[in-house]
């Protein structure tokens, strides 16, 4: 019993510590708190608890900053890439209309060289849209949307701003095709523009015309013009052919070989004129006129 | 002593991250304050002298880091753990469904006083009082606090055993020599 009071006494002694205790060290805290801030001094272990925890913050603050770099770095990388998607659209649409653009000025360079050469004409031409080609070796020929309908006939004269583009030989009622100048099956009267020498410009497909029958003494040069000599009726005389490219003469033969570049190009032909002149009554007239 | 140096070192964690991180995040994560948690815990489940120890120091750490005035911290910390330590060690609260709700409780009391008091000393520095803010902010510290408790539970359990573990291996062995 004696023993059992004793240890109540001891608990509320130790109670009466600890309470104690805990009054002091508020007291103490109080004083360490008040002290520096009635004074509004920031005191040694402030400062010494301040060096304590800066370390840890500026850590954290380091790895938060980095952390951050990496995110605004991908976040601007998927911005980058939606940017770089947004403007690979922007600049496909901006080329598709540039080529519109393009074509357009194109095909309006076409068509005022067109009307220019056709003002220059002494007849009035017949514009035609060339819709097909062909572009087999033997038989260079295009097809053009004018045909019986618009009073296109067979042996009508096909030119171009370029020059003379052939020739027509077939006809239907809207279409009409052309046999090309460059045709192997093509043969032009010619003549050598400078000196007036005369030769037969034959087709040579893709490599243009070789010029022949021009005699080994006649004076050509690379850089000649040929064009029509008027001859035969079919083609009228002066219309552009080509350009010299190369002359060659062998010692066998009394000819030179002499190749023509066309002034025209004929994979790019998209409108052409037609000469309305009905060439085979001419030639028909001629041919009669000789028979007499 | 170790449980008080481990409970510590989170509580410099919290300071830490409470004075760095929190601050960037959005406003919306909200900003739930962790260290006024651990005091709450350190008063339920620490003794009185090792509690006052770390709460002190801790609040003493985030005055020096965080307060503009200096003392306000280790005072508002000292006083909640007080409060909470009589009220834990003389009634019901000591259980564990009434100690969550309290840190709740606690936290929106000490906040109408730390305004009030503020309010007295230098009314021009505090902006307008919330009554929707508070709430959300108490509601906030419940809803953190839940996990909380039970990681700092969990981990003083953890380290007690090992204590006791300790202890019985050192009786053991001076037993056997």
């Amino acid at each position: 019993m004696r023993k059992k009071s004793q240890a109540i006494q001891g608990r509320s002694v130790f109670a009466t510590i600890r309470v104690l205790l805990l009054v002091g060290v508020l007291l103490v805290v109080g004083l360490l708190i008040f002290a520096p801030m009635l004074g509004g001094r920031f005191g040694t272990p402030h400062q010494l608890t301040l060096d304590f925890i800066g370390p840890f913050q500026s850590v954290v603050t380091q790895v938060m900053g980095t952390v951050t770099t990496v995110k605004n770095d991908y976040l601007a990388l998927l911005s980058v890439r939606a940017e770089n998607k947004r403007l690979q659209a922007q600049v496909a649409k901006y080329l598709g209309e540039l080529g519109k653009y393009r074509e357009g000025y194109s095909t309006y360079l076409h068509l005022e060289e067109l009307l220019a050469f056709k003002e220059n004409l002494p007849f009035e031409p017949l514009a035609a849209r060339v819709v097909g080609k062909e572009p087999a070796y033997w038989y260079q020929t295009i097809v053009v949307d004018r045909g019986r309908k618009d009073d296109v006939l067979a042996g009508m004269v096909v030119l171009a701003p370029g020059g003379a583009v052939g020739q027509i030989i077939h006809t239907s009622e809207n279409y009409a095709k052309v046999l090309l100048a460059n045709a192997p099956s093509s043969a032009i009267d010619a003549m050598i523009q400078k000196n007036r020498i005369r030769g037969i410009l034959k087709g040579a497909g893709e490599k243009g015309y070789v010029l022949q029958y021009v005699l080994k003494n006649a004076d050509v040069a690379v850089g000649d013009h040929i064009v029509t000599a008027g001859l035969g009726g079919v083609f009228p005389a002066g219309i552009p052919l080509g350009r010299v490219i190369r002359v060659q003469r062998k010692q066998r033969g009394m000819f030179q070989e002499i190749e023509v570049e066309p002034h025209v190009d004929f994979q790019k032909l998209e409108v052409v004129l037609i000469d309305p002149t009905d060439r085979r009554k001419i030639i028909d007239s001629m041919n009669m006129e000789r028979e007499r | 002593m170790l449980p008080a140096f481990v409970f510590w070192s989170i509580g410099i964690g919290f300071i830490v991250v409470q004075t760095t991180l929190l601050p960037v995040l959005p406003q919306w994560l909200g900003r739930p304050d962790f260290l006024f948690i651990l005091v709450a815990f350190i008063a339920y489940r620490f003794p009185w002298i090792p509690g006052i120890m770390l709460v002190f120091s801790l609040g003493w750490v985030m005055d020096v880091v965080a307060a503009i005035h200096l003392g306000f911290y280790p005072l508002l910390s000292l006083l909640t753990f007080a409060t909470l330590k009589a009220l834990a060690g003389k009634s019901r609260i000591r259980e564990s469904t009434y100690q969550i709700p309290l840190v709740g409780v606690s936290y929106f009391l000490v906040q109408i006083c730390f305004y009030f008091v503020y309010s007295l000393a230098m009314p021009d520095a505090l902006p307008e009082w919330s009554w929707g803010q508070t709430l959300q902010r108490t509601v906030l510290m419940v809803v953190v606090a839940i996990p909380l408790f039970v990681l700092f539970n969990r981990l003083l359990e953890n380290l007690r055993q090992r204590r006791a573990k300790a202890k019985s291996h050192r009786r053991r062995s001076v037993k056997v020599n």
